[in-house]
C-alpha cells in the first residue's frame, strides 16, 4: 500500500505546490464535547487554491476540526471551541461574525450524499435564492448550469431539472450536493469524507472535479483513503487522538513522514 | 356445570398436557435432547394447543348454538305459534325466559325440589308475587303455556350444559392423549407452535377488518330501510332539516352537512396553524429541558374528555365571544354558535396536529439540516425550505386525522354550537352537525320504524362515507409525496 503511495505522490511532486496565500490560519485551536477534549492545540494553515487532506485514523478529530471552519459545531449542543480561527484575517469565531454568512463563504460536502427532497435544479437554486445572488430567472439558470457542469453532472441531468435529487444515483447525488456547494461561490469548500458512500468510478469523478475544483477555491478534504489524499492533495495533515501529528506537503508526508506515528499509519500499522 | 369451572377445567388439562409433552419428549429422546427436532417446551406447547384449540372451539361452538336450538324447540312447544307477529314473539320469549330463571331463584332461595317446582301451578296465583319476592318482576300473569315451556327452557338449558361439559372434557382429553401418542423424536412440534401463533396473528388482523365490514353491513341495511320509507332525493337535496315524529318530516342532508363543514374548518383554521407552529418550536427551536416540560404539557390536551371541553365552550368561550364579538358586531346574541364550538374544538385538536407533526419533523435526517446549514442558511430559511416540505407528507396526515377528529365530534358541538340544523354564512349563529342529529334522532327512541330514527343510519352512513374519503385522501396524499427523502 506504501509503495502505491509513494507512485501516486511521485506523479504529484511536480505540480505547483508553492505556499499561495493563507485562506484559514489556525492556532491553539481546542474543541471540547462536554469533558471530552476532542482537538488538542491544533495549528494549521490552509493555503487558498490548493487541496488540503485531513487524514487518520476514526476517531482522530479530523471531521470535528474540519466543522470548525465553518463553524457547524454551533449546532451541536455542549460544544465548545477555543483558540484562534482565521478566514482572511478575520476571526471566525468572533462574536460580530454571522455564523449563517459565514457558511455562505465556506461551503460543506458531506459524507453522505444529501440531496433536498426538491427537484434538481431547486437543489442546485438552493444557495443562490436564499443569499439572494440572483437578479431574474435567466441569471438563476445560468448559475445552475454552470454549477451542474462545474460539477460533472450538467449532461446526464440536463434534460431532467426537474427530476427529484433524490431520484439520482449515489455517485451523482454527490456530485449534485457539490454543484449545491459551488452554485453559493464560496471561497472555501469543505469536504468531509466526500467519496466513502461511493463506489470507484463515482469516486473517480469526484476525484476530478476536487482537482478541477482547486483553480476557484481552497478545498478541505477529510478522507480515510490515504491513496485519495496522496491523489488529490497538495498539502496533507496527519491528526491522530485529537493531536495535529504532522502537516505538510503531501509528497512529503508519504515519503518522508517526520514523525514516527505518521509513518506507522501510512503503512497501515495503526489506524 | 357453570361455563366458568369448565374453562378451569381446560386450563388444568391444558397445563397438564404441556407437563406431559415435555416428559413425553424427554422420554422419547432417550435423554439426548439434541435428538428431538424440537426443543421440548414446543414439544409441551404443542401437546397444551392440541389439548385446548379443539376445545375451545367446541365450547365457543355450542354456546352459540344452544340458544338457538333451545329457543326453537321451545317456541315450538309453547303456544307462540298463535302469535304471527314477530316483536310479539319475542316478547313472550323474554317471558319464558325470565319465568326460567325466576324459577331457578326460587328453587335456591324457598328451597324447592325439583318435583315441588314440576306440580307448582299457574292457578296457584301467587307465583307472580313469589317471582317478585325473590327478585324476579313478571308483567301481568303468566299463563300455563308459558310455565310448561319455562320449565322446558330450563330442562333443556341443564341437559344441554350436562352434554356440553363432557362434551368439551372428552374433546380437551382426546385431543390431549392422540398429541401425546404422536409425539417421536421427529415430531415437528415448533413448525406446529408457529402456525398457530401465525394463525393468531392472522385472526388478530382479520377482527379489525371484519369489524368494519360489519359495521358498514349493518348501516346499510338500515340506511336501505330509511331510502324505502323516504325519497333518497329528498335527503340528498332537501335544503331544510326539521323532523317531526307526527310525520311529514322534511329530512335534508345539507344543513347538517353545512354546520359539519362550517364547525370542522372554523376548528382546522384555528388548529392546524397553531399546532404546527407549536410542533416547529418544539423540534427545532426549544431545548431539550423546555421540550420535556412544553410536549407533555400539550399533550395532556388530548386526554380531556370532551364534554369538559363542551363546559368550556358553554360557560366561558360561548359568553365571551357573543358580549365581545357577536352583538358589538351585530352579528346575533347567542351563545351557541359555529365560532364557539369551532374554536374549542380547535384547541381540542392542537395536539393531535402538534405532537405528530413534531414526531414527523424530528424524523427529518440530520443530514438535510446540516446540508442546508452548510449551504448558509438560516435556521427559518431551513425550516421553510427543507424540512417542511420533507416532513409534508406526515403533516398532511396528521391534518387529516384531526379533520377526522373534527368531523366526527360530538360533544363540543351541542354544548358549543346548539342543536338547531340552519343553512346560514355567520359563525356567529347557532348550527349543528350531523353527530348531533344522529343523537338527537335515537335518543329516547328505541324502535327503528320511522324514517325519523332511521335517518339517524342514513346520516352515519353519509357521516362514514365521508371520513372514509378523506383518509383515501390521506392515503393518497402520504403515497404520492413519501420517499421524497432517504
Amino acid at each position: 500500500m506504501a509503495e502505491s503511495a509513494n507512485m501516486n505522490v511521485m506523479r504529484q511532486t511536480d505540480r505547483d505546490t508553492a505556499m499561495a496565500d493563507v485562506k484559514i490560519d489556525a492556532r491553539g485551536v481546542q474543541v471540547f464535547y462536554g469533558d471530552n477534549h476532542a482537538i488538542k492545540d491544533v495549528d494549521v494553515e490552509i493555503g487558498d487554491r490548493m487541496v488540503t487532506a485531513f487524514i487518520g485514523p476514526s476517531g482522530c478529530g479530523k471531521s470535528t476540526f474540519l466543522r470548525c471552519l465553518n463553524r457547524m459545531n454551533d449546532t451541536i449542543p455542549g460544544c465548545r471551541v477555543e483558540g484562534q480561527l482565521k478566514l482572511d484575517g478575520e476571526d471566525i469565531y468572533d462574536r460580530r461574525v454571522d455564523p449563517v454568512q459565514l457558511r455562505a463563504k465556506v461551503g460543506m460536502v458531506f459524507q453522505k450524499p444529501n440531496p433536498f427532497p426538491k427537484s434538481i435544479y431547486d437543489n442546485v437554486a438552493y444557495g443562490p435564492r436564499i443569499h439572494g445572488l440572483t437578479r431574474n430567472k435567466a441569471e438563476l439558470d445560468e448559475v445552475v448550469e454552470k454549477s451542474l457542469r462545474r460539477a460533472a453532472l450538467w449532461n446526464e441531468v440536463k434534460d431532467r431539472l426537474a427530476a427529484p435529487g433524490t431520484g439520482l444515483s449515489g455517485g451523482q447525488q454527490q456530485r449534485l450536493c457539490i454543484a449545491r456547494a459551488v452554485a453559493t461561490s464560496p471561497e472555501v469548500l469543505l469536504m468531509d469524507e466526500p467519496c466513502s458512500a461511493l463506489d470507484p468510478i463515482a469516486t473517480a469523478q469526484v476525484e476530478e472535479l476536487i482537482d478541477e475544483l482547486r483553480s476557484r477555491f481552497a478545498v478541505v478534504i477529510v478522507t480515510h483513503s490515504m491513496q485519495q489524499a496522496a491523489r488529490v492533495s497538495q498539502k496533507t495533515a496527519f491528526f491522530h487522538l485529537g493531536n495535529l501529528v504532522e502537516f505538510g506537503e503531501t509528497a512529503q508526508i508519504f515519503t518522508n513522514p517526520h514523525d514516527p506515528r505518521t509513518e506507522s499509519y501510512i503503512t497501515g500499522r495503526i489506524g | 356445570m357453570s361455563p366458568t369451572v369448565l374453562l378451569a377445567i381446560l386450563v388444568l388439562l391444558a397445563l397438564a398436557g404441556n407437563l406431559a409433552g415435555r416428559r413425553r419428549a424427554l422420554a422419547v429422546s432417550g435423554g439426548d435432547v439434541r435428538r428431538l427436532h424440537s426443543l421440548t417446551r414446543y414439544h409441551g406447547l404443542s401437546v397444551t394447543l392440541f389439548t385446548a384449540v379443539p376445545a375451545l372451539f367446541l365450547f365457543g361452538a355450542w354456546l352459540f348454538v344452544q340458544p338457538l336450538v333451545i329457543e326453537g324447540k321451545v317456541s315450538r312447544m309453547a303456544a307462540l305459534s298463535a302469535v304471527s307477529d314477530a316483536g310479539a314473539a319475542e316478547l313472550v320469549m323474554g317471558d319464558i325466559r325470565r319465568v326460567a330463571g325466576g324459577l331457578d331463584v326460587l328453587a335456591a332461595s324457598e328451597g324447592l325440589s325439583e318435583g315441588d317446582l314440576a306440580s307448582l301451578r299457574v292457578e296457584e296465583g301467587d307465583l307472580p308475587s313469589r317471582l317478585a319476592k325473590a327478585g324476579v318482576a313478571i308483567a301481568g300473569d303468566i299463563s300455563a303455556d308459558v310455565l310448561d315451556a319455562a320449565r322446558e327452557y330450563r330442562r333443556l338449558t341443564h341437559l344441554s350444559s350436562v352434554a356440553m361439559t363432557v362434551a368439551v372434557t372428552a374433546m380437551a382429553l382426546a385431543g390431549l392423549f392422540w398429541s401425546l401418542r404422536r409425539l417421536t423424536p421427529d415430531y415437528r412440534a415448533r413448525n406446529i407452535s408457529e402456525s398457530f401463533v401465525l394463525a393468531l396473528f392472522i385472526g388478530s388482523a382479520l377482527v379489525a377488518v371484519l369489524t368494519t365490514f360489519g359495521i358498514i353491513a349493518s348501516l346499510l341495511v338500515e340506511s336501505i330501510h330509511f331510502f324505502r320509507l323516504y325519497p333518497a332525493q329528498d335527503f340528498l337535496f332537501n335544503l331544510t332539516w326539521n323532523p317531526q315524529f307526527r310525520g311529514g318530516s322534511d329530512l335534508g342532508i345539507w344543513p347538517l352537512l353545512w354546520g359539519t363543514l362550517y364547525v370542522s374548518f372554523v376548528a382546522l383554521t384555528f388548529a392546524v396553524p397553531v399546532g404546527l407552529m407549536a410542533a416547529i418550536y418544539l423540534s427545532e427551536y426549544a431545548t431539550a429541558a423546555t421540550r420535556a416540560v412544553i410536549k407533555p404539557a400539550i399533550e395532556i390536551l388530548a386526554g380531556i374528555p370532551t364534554i369538559v371541553y363542551g363546559l368550556f365552550a358553554l360557560i366561558t368561550v360561548g359568553p365571551f365571544l357573543r358580549d365581545h364579538f357577536a352583538q358589538p358586531l351585530g352579528l346575533g346574541s347567542s351563545s351557541s354558535s359555529v365560532m364557539t364550538a369551532g374554536l374549542v374544538m380547535g384547541i381540542m385538536l392542537i395536539p393531535f396536529v402538534s405532537s405528530l407533526s413534531d414526531d414527523i419533523i424530528n424524523a427529518v435526517p440530520q443530514s438535510l439540516r446540516d446540508g442546508s446549514y452548510g449551504l448558509g442558511a438560516t435556521q427559518s430559511e431551513t425550516v421553510r425550505q427543507v424540512i417542511l416540505p420533507a416532513a409534508l407528507p406526515g403533516i398532511v396526515g396528521s391534518i387529516l386525522l384531526a379533520a377526522s377528529r373534527a368531523i366526527g365530534e360530538t360533544m363540543i358541538v351541542v354544548m358549543g354550537a346548539g342543536a338547531s340544523a340552519r343553512l346560514d354564512l355567520n359563525p356567529f349563529e347557532a348550527m349543528t352537525t350531523i353527530t348531533v342529529k344522529i343523537v338527537s334522532q335515537l335518543t329516547g327512541d328505541t324502535e327503528f320504524a320511522s324514517p325519523e330514527t332511521l335517518v339517524a343510519f342514513a346520516l352515519g352512513m353519509a357521516l362514514f362515507i365521508f371520513t372514509l374519503g378523506l383518509n383515501v385522501l390521506a392515503l393518497y396524499v402520504v403515497r404520492k409525496y413519501r420517499e421524497q427523502y432517504e
